[in-house]
């Protein structure tokens, strides 16, 4: 579903905030990317979902290229990233219409699946206000939603759980497996090690830019925790 | 450091481009810092030439006295103006609130500091009329060295008081606003009705003393000005300073300019904490409940999201919007008291024949109606939220096409409408009216493509504050001048051509060539939607 193949980035100077990095992200996992601040998550990430240009490598959805069909990839994929700032001066339904709209999801449909959603995440009363009024849990909510509108084969996440209350933490893992268990593959970065643990079948960890370590988690904590597989590949 | 100047030289940091030239690494961004500087210099220049060029008219009419009287006058309109639009955004309601009122500042000097941040971001604007004003009345009047240094000295003072008053009246505007159910709407309209005051004082000033049968004195420019000093004493203390060598006006000047930034920021600063939160709070009902949803179109759904933003925002509404409803109100005025007397009026009733004036119809509804084009700072506008937009899979060749119909259909039955009504009241023929309705609209597709080339071309996302590009935005400013000015000399041009061909053909010629510098703007657009 996801494959991303020697992607390297740089802001302008010699250090490459990504360099060489080559994952594959399959239809049915749950692919969790950690590394410490600033190790390169965000920059991958952003450059797979196309929000950020990138000279080096190629990155396929679906089969498609980000570099060369970059609207073919965004139909099928949804992003959530790590600080939501949607449109202040639009109410939550307003936001999640404008998002369907976009995804010419008919009214019926998105319909069920935003009542479905927000039930889930108990938001449907707030979705009348104005999303300057939300906390940033409520926008995290909403954004959620708004990726899972269009049923997305591939779902990139920037540290999803940040701000998200125990119950909705709960809720969006529970759909991450119901997703997944329909075919679609689930992306996302995190630093919560057990987390990581416990929900994805496959992680890679990156430093400095580079991939260190990546395969299922049984393949790279070979009966270690991920924590102390995480703190030994931070060390080396 | 004193906490004051800290504060301030961190705002100016903050949002400072130098500081950016400096450390950032991105050569490409570096490069559009130093264009947008090259772009400001150029219009900084085309100000400089257009007030020199007043003062030379000035003075080959021996009204060289006047000048100091003018710049006085042209700074201190200025300043209000750019001040009132700015009061919104940076003096209250702005993004990093939180944040600094959680540092130990008092609230008066974070007020201060905001102020005079304003003050000192206009300044260039100010001190490029008072430059060239000087050069224009240093030619002619030759004045000492001395008199040129007291002249550069009381230019900072100048738009000190009109800045205080705006920003007091868009306190006390905010202050009654958050008393209302909808505060941004209430005060959107207060801001809407204190511009447009603002826009029409110049003809109650004149109402006023026509009352008073000092006509006479109005019938030149010059006398305008000296009434001018008369109703704002600033003015006339800088004109005797300068003329008379009086530095009791000068002095009075620089004091009371001080005395009043105290005394307003000491008054502002007892109730800034409060208004602020009651700005920044947000009603929240929490009652919604589903109900049937409604599918739009792709297009039409940025249209509508475009349509939120702007209603979301007093000062997009108060730019965005002001040049509209003025049209509407010209062409409602018109249609109740004539348009022979509208002429009067406009032109001081210089005996003007208004069948002259009737090719000019579109062009004088399209100074206002195109003084802004939103697509010129929409653009920039995405800020933040351009992950938005750009992960979602529309085209940006679509994201514009909807940001330029937006404007579309903000412009277009405002420009019918106003076209209309001037036709009408003008007693336009038929034909003639419907070739002017024709091109208004080509104007307003003009308008919106050229703005939206501007925007594109210069989009700025990492603002802090949506005024820096909707009030200071180089694309902002590329549109505007050129436009207004451009649109000035295409009235003299048409009425001239009117003269001489017929009034038909000169309005398909004009049809014709705006409609060719409409696509050219549109496929530039779609062009720099491919490149970015």
């Amino acid at each position: 579903m996801l494959q991303i193949t020697d992607y390297s980035k740089s802001y302008g100077g010699d250090k490459k905030a990504a360099d060489h990095v080559t994952l594959s992200v399959n239809k049915g996992d749950i692919y969790g990317f950690i590394g410490h601040n600033g190790a390169g998550k965000s920059t991958t990430i952003r450059a797979v979902v196309g929000v950020l240009d990138f000279e080096e490598g190629e990155i396929f959805i679906d089969g498609h290229s980000v570099k060369d069909e970059p609207m073919a990839c965004k139909e099928v994929t949804a992003y959530i990233p790590d600080n939501p700032d949607l449109y202040e001066n639009l109410t939550g339904i307003q936001y999640l219409n404008f998002v369907a709209d976009v995804f010419k999801i008919s009214a019926a449909e998105r319909e069920e699946r935003i009542r479905k959603y927000a039930q889930a995440f108990e938001i449907t009363g707030a979705l009348g206000d104005l999303i300057s009024s939300y906390s940033h849990g409520m926008k995290q909510k909403v954004a959620i939603i708004s990726a899972l509108i269009h049923e997305p084969k591939l779902m990139v996440l920037d540290e999803p759980f940040v701000g998200l209350d125990p119950k909705a933490t709960f809720q969006l893992k529970e759909i991450m497996h119901e997703m997944c268990e329909k075919g679609s593959a689930i992306f996302f970065s995190t630093h919560v090690l057990d987390v990581a643990e416990k929900l994805c079948n496959k992680v890679a960890i990156i430093r400095q830019g580079r991939i260190v370590a990546s395969g299922t988690i049984e393949e790279i904590t070979e009966g270690h925790s991920l924590e102390e597989t995480f703190l030994e590949a931070e060390n080396e | 450091m004193n906490k004051t100047v800290l504060l301030l030289r961190t705002l100016l940091l903050s949002t400072s481009s130098v500081n950016l030239l400096k450390h950032s690494k991105d050569k490409k961004k570096k490069r559009r810092v130093i264009l947008a500087y090259v772009g400001l210099f150029c219009l900084y220049g085309m100000l400089v030439g257009y007030s020199f060029a007043i003062c030379l008219g000035y003075s080959v009419y021996g009204l060289t006295d006047s000048i100091p009287a003018l710049c006085a006058v042209t700074i201190s309109a200025l300043a209000m103006i750019f001040t009132f639009f700015k009061v919104n955004g940076y003096l209250l309601n702005f993004k990093e609130y939180d944040m600094i009122m959680s540092l130990p500042f008092q609230p008066s000097t974070v007020a201060g500091c905001k102020f005079l941040y304003m003050y000192i971001k206009s300044l260039p604007w100010y001190l490029s009329i008072s430059i060239s004003m000087l050069a224009g009345y240093g030619v002619f009047a030759k004045p000492p060295v001395g008199t040129c240094i007291i002249w550069l000295i009381l230019s900072l003072f100048i738009p000190v008081i009109p800045s205080l008053f705006a920003s007091l009246l868009g306190f006390i505007i905010a202050k009654l606003s958050v008393g209302f159910k909808h505060k941004k709407a209430m005060q959107t309209i207060l801001s809407l009705i204190f511009v447009l005051f603002c826009f029409s004082l110049r003809y109650i000033i004149e109402a006023f003393f026509r009352n008073g049968k000092i006509r006479e004195t109005l019938e030149s420019m010059s006398g305008s000005i000296k009434q001018a000093g008369k109703i704002y004493p600033p003015i006339q203390w800088f004109s005797e300073t300068i003329v008379d060598g009086k530095i009791s006006g000068g002095l009075l000047l620089a004091g009371v300019s001080i005395l009043l930034f105290s005394l307003v920021f000491f008054y502002v600063g007892r109730s800034y904490r409060k208004i602020n939160s009651a700005l920044q709070s947000h009603r929240a009902k929490s009652d919604y409940r589903m109900t049937r949803q409604k599918s739009r179109s792709v297009i039409h759904a940025i249209v509508f999201k475009e349509f939120k933003r702007m209603t979301g925002s007093v000062v997009y509404m108060t730019n965005g919007a002001i040049g509209v409803i003025m049209a509407v109100l010209l062409g409602v005025i018109t249609l109740i008291i004539g348009f022979n007397k509208v002429i009067a009026i406009v032109t001081n009733g210089a005996p003007v024949d208004g069948k002259m004036l009737q090719p000019a119809i579109p062009f004088v509804v399209y100074f206002l109606v195109g003084m802004m084009s939103t697509p010129a700072f929409t653009p920039s506008l995405e800020g933040k939220n351009y992950w938005i937009v750009r992960s979602l899979p529309i085209k940006k060749e679509t994201l514009y096409r909807g940001k330029m119909l937006f404007n579309l259909y903000l412009t277009v039955p405002v420009m019918i409408f106003s076209v209309l009504c001037l036709c009408i009241s003008a007693k336009v023929p038929r034909t003639e009216t419907i070739l002017d309705v024709i091109l208004g609209i080509m104007l307003c597709c003009f308008s919106t493509a050229w703005g939206c080339a501007c925007g594109v071309k210069h989009m700025r996302l990492d603002w802090e504050n949506e005024v820096e590009v909707i009030k200071q935005g180089a694309a902002v400013a590329l549109y505007m001048l050129p436009n207004m000015l451009v649109v000035m000399a295409l009235v003299v041009l048409v009425v001239f051509l009117g003269l001489r061909m017929d009034r038909r053909v000169l309005s398909l010629i004009f049809i014709g060539i705006t409609a060719l510098l409409s696509l050219l703007s549109y496929l530039r657009v779609m062009a720099l939607a491919k490149k970015e």
